[in-house]
């Protein structure tokens, strides 16, 4: 039987008659076809389905979607504005921090999450933000790298914006 | 003009992948992200059993559950399909036998997962199990049960060109008694075996383990098929090679290839993994019986228990060397677990290759592959790279102990050379192996002193090194240039990209034609649009694949040339070539922009045909592609946990066309490694269960696991490859293993033989005799 829901999806409402059993992964890609957040494992163990309720990074295959009822939710789709992107995926590119691009939603969206609630996180601090979303391409390194320099434009941008005022 | 080793302007710059913007938006489009319309989803019912023979199986409740659009069994794979019991890929349904557990038995197409799965339930299949042949001792009994039933072709098996009889390099005819589950023996033999040991100082003989691993890639399988009314299907796969995709495909179903249109979405990592695909004649049945577009997921439990990892080995290893570190005499009996189908060559590969990168005066190289009823082993980066680099690595280091020598300058010491005999007997080629040992020599982690074997923080320390090499592959390729509307130029080819060639490939056409990397378009085709291309696999894709695009490149240049002097009336050796067009070199106010061209070659009553042209290559050189790795561990002596504190890879790349994406290569090589080295394992009981079928238990390597990977590109010459370069993506995964494992026993004292190295194994190594 299915029950109505409503989430907000990268800025936007939507309205959505979904079954019980449905997660919120299957509901992103199915239900609205934002094909960009990703299934690895459905087990919580890969991170590849990361997406943001209400700014936190969630495993999306581990939370039905009529648990999701009412919250924000922002995926891979909602990061670039008006065609600009996002500094994390600008750095991502940059640096090589992706190559067959499987993980990129979600570990890009782990660290937008890590550098919300730390805008200078140490080499340590993101390897441990980034533990939960594996990639098997990088090694990591590069992606350390494209947090790192994310860390820095965006701070740059908080002064400049600081600045301004 | 470009040069033989490019001119720098575009070869060997660091530019970021063409696909990244795509990827980094989410709209790149993977297997799982192909939807059609009246599209259905498929299931799969797993055998539970290893080994058992099928007395029936009833399907009528799943066919009568409401939403259920087709179910299939091997009664439904037509009568003209190839049947090879020898190959996993005409195993995708099990036919009177289970051979492994997780073996497809039937499978079921319906609106939706949730019904599919409902559907699953409701078949009901009576087996007669079997005993199980669970590992390579039991394979190797003489009674034991054989795991192969029906006709053995001896063409197609688990890999590329499976070989079922029993064969020896030289002739000698069967070496043992054969097991029914011996599917394949070789045996080298060099010079006076008995005699160099016994004029050999030091003997070092250990037995060493590689358990079963996964590829590891995050996109599990995932194919779509939809067949159009004339019998034609098109299939989308995420794949390495899509012509052996539409093989697999083919074959298994008894079509022409023709008949299917093979397009690979972007691949989500396959490492060797999905060469061919392993799970596209199941939608492709399923769509045809249902009359709809079906498409099948993996689940990830399905990867790790029943997809084709990498396989099991055991290798006995003797090698001895005189006082003054002079390698003798080396013994290896190599023994591979192929799982339930023979791999064809990963086996032969290993005993063949082992003792390539020293000089020994004498050889006997045996090495048996066996099959057992685990899911079939297929390719992962550097196929048995990893097996046996660990145990001759492991062994030279403790060459080196025992000797009081340093491992480098053991290793340079012994070190082959060009024109030396490899095991193969062919000679040697040249190879960048002692570039690579100088450049390790020369880096700051192999420079400082080693660490203090017991810190202050009460862990105990170690460093280790390691060589590794890798042939790689070297497939005939082509592909088609193509000036473009606007003066872009089109090169078209079959290639799959995973690791980011096309940007390399892209930066060689540029390069071929004078012109800028934002001027190229790069065109996959599936085969029905392009000539030939090998998969991307062997790391042959730069190597092979980009001398067919230079080749192309060039020749579309040429063309260029040719009419433009034609219409100038100059000879084409008047003719120059920049990034806006072609002109007469002396008269630079008399030219024709690449734009111009292309209407000229395109326009009603053209004088010319449009410039297009084919680069079509044979196979190339073999140019092996060396790469050497420091580590230094710290481990704990209570727990004997292990953390890797600093990891270095050295590597020969002949030419770096684009040092980023060889660095992410190596970055992702050398992490790989690290996690056969320390964690990975799937784990089987004695009944050939998996055990760890998930990706808690089943241990990859996290971010927090890993120290920032550091990386030395050396580019020796060697090979005949597009402007030097040489093979990438295999030997980084080679010699991390070993330099790993190395360093835990500089730091223990202890070594441990099996891989991975748990807190267990090292505990015990440090507490030889407790338990």
């Amino acid at each position: 039987m299915a029950q109505t829901i409503e989430l907000t999806v990268n800025g936007k409402k939507e309205a959505l008659a979904v079954e019980p059993h449905l997660t919120l992964l299957e509901v992103l890609r199915d239900s609205l076809n934002l094909t960009g957040t990703k299934e690895g494992c459905s087990t919580g163990h890969c991170g590849a389905c990361t997406v943001l309720v209400n700014g936190e990074p969630v495993s999306s295959c581990l939370l039905l979607a009529v648990e999701a009822d009412g919250q924000a939710v922002t995926t891979v789709e909602g990061l670039a504005c008006n065609g600009n992107l996002h500094p994390v995926q600008a750095a991502f590119i940059e640096k090589g921090g992706l190559q067959c691009g499987y993980c990129t939603s979600g570990m890009m969206l782990a660290t937008v999450a890590l550098l919300a609630h730390n805008a200078q996180p140490s080499e340590q601090e993101i390897r441990l933000a980034l533990a939960g979303n594996l990639c098997r391409c990088t090694g990591y390194t590069k992606i350390v790298e494209a947090v790192q320099q994310a860390a820095e434009e965006m701070q740059l941008a908080a002064q400049e914006v600081q600045h301004g005022d | 003009m470009a040069t033989e080793q490019g001119s720098g302007r575009v070869i060997g710059q660091a530019i970021p992948r063409l696909d990244s913007r795509n990827k980094v938006t989410g709209r790149a489009i993977f297997g799982a992200d192909v939807k059609l319309p009246h599209m259905l989803h498929a299931r799969f019912l797993s055998s539970p059993h290893a080994h058992a023979e099928i007395l029936s199986i009833d399907t009528s409740r799943a066919e009568a559950l409401p939403g259920v659009r087709a179910v299939i069994t091997a009664a439904d794979i037509p009568a003209e399909a190839r049947y090879n019991a020898a190959s996993r890929f005409h195993a995708f349904l099990a036919r009177t036998h289970t051979v492994f557990v997780g073996q497809p038995v039937a499978a079921v197409a319906a609106d939706d997962l949730a019904t599919a799965e409902a559907a699953i339930e409701l078949i009901e299949v009576t087996y007669r199990p079997l005993p199980v042949v669970a590992t390579i001792r039991d394979a190797l009994q003489p009674e034991s049960t054989p795991v192969l039933h029906g006709p053995v072709d001896g063409e197609a098996g688990g890999g590329a060109a499976a070989h079922t009889a029993v064969v020896t390099s030289d002739d000698a005819g069967p070496i043992t008694a054969a097991s029914p589950n011996v599917v394949d023996e070789n045996l080298y033999e060099y010079g006076d075996v008995a005699a160099g040991f016994a004029w050999s100082d030091v003997i070092v003989e250990h037995t060493y383990t590689v358990p079963v691993v996964h590829q590891g890639y995050i996109e599990p399988h995932a194919a779509t098929a939809r067949w159009d009314d004339e019998g034609h299907v098109t299939v989308w796969e995420p794949v390495q090679g899509t012509w052996a995709a539409r093989e697999l495909v083919a074959g298994a179903l008894g079509l022409h290839p023709t008949q299917v249109t093979l397009h690979s979405p972007e691949v989500g990592g396959a490492f060797g993994g999905k060469c061919e695909g392993v799970f596209a004649p199941l939608p492709v049945l399923l769509a045809k019986k249902a009359g709809r577009p079906v498409q099948l997921v993996v689940t990830r439990q399905e990867e790790l228990s029943g997809a084709n990892p990498a396989p099991h080995s055991i290798i006995r290893l003797k090698t001895g060397a005189r006082a003054d570190g002079t390698f003798t005499a080396i013994e290896a009996e190599v023994l591979v677990d192929a799982g339930a189908f023979p791999t064809g060559w990963i086996m032969s590969n290993i005993t063949a290759s082992l003792r390539d990168n020293y000089r020994f005066s004498a050889w006997r190289m045996h090495g048996r592959e066996v099959v057992t009823n685990k899911p079939s082993a297929t390719s992962y980066r550097a196929p048995g790279g990893p097996n046996f680099t660990y145990a001759i690595e492991s062994q030279v280091d403790e060459l080196a102990r025992r000797l009081g020598m340093d491992p480098v300058a053991l290793r340079q010491r012994n070190l082959i050379r060009e024109g030396d005999l490899l095991t193969s007997r062919e000679p040697q080629g040249v190879i960048g192996a002692q570039q690579v040992l100088d450049a390790l020599a020369r880096h700051p982690a192999w420079q400082a002193p080693a660490p203090a074997r017991l810190g202050a923080d009460g862990l105990l320390h170690g460093r280790g090194m390691a060589l590794g090499s890798w042939a790689g592959s070297n497939g005939p390729a082509a592909a088609i240039a193509i000036l473009e509307a606007g003066g872009r130029f089109r090169i078209v080819l079959g290639t799959v990209d995973i690791t980011g060639t096309y940007t390399g490939l892209a930066q060689i056409a540029a390069e071929a034609l004078d012109v800028s990397v934002e001027q190229i378009v790069m065109t996959h085709a599936s085969p029905d649009h392009a000539p030939y291309a090998p998969m991307s696999a062997g790391s042959q894709t730069i190597y092979a694949m980009g001398v067919a695009v230079k080749e192309a490149a060039e020749a579309l240049r040429a063309r260029i040339v040719a009419y433009a002097a034609g219409d100038f009336g100059v000879e084409p050796e008047a003719i120059a070539v920049d990034a806006e067009g072609v002109f007469v070199a002396a008269e630079p106010e008399r030219r024709h922009s690449f734009g111009t061209l292309y209407r000229l070659g395109t326009e009603w009553f053209a004088e010319y045909g449009p410039l297009a042209a084919v680069g079509s290559a044979p196979q190339r050189q073999r140019a092996p592609g060396f790469a050497a790795a420091v580590a230094e561990v710290a481990v704990d002596p209570e727990t004997g946990k292990v953390q890797l504190k600093r990891l270095v890879t050295v590597q020969d790349v002949g030419k770096a066309i684009n040092p980023l994406l060889i660095e992410g290569q190596m970055h992702g090589g050398a992490t790989q490694s690290a996690g056969m080295a320390l964690w990975e394992e799937i784990a089987y009981d004695e009944n050939a269960q998996p055990l760890n079928p998930s990706l808690l238990d089943y241990r990859m390597p996290t971010a927090a696991d890993m120290p920032q990977h550091e990386t030395v590109i050396v580019e020796a010459p060697g090979g005949d490859g597009p402007y030097g370069a040489k093979l990438v993506g295999e030997p980084p995964i080679v010699p991390g293993l070993a330099a790993i494992g190395n360093a835990i026993a500089a730091a223990t004292g202890g070594r441990v033989c099996d891989l991975p190295i748990t807190p267990e194994r090292v505990w015990r190594a440090l507490n030889k005799g407790e338990t």
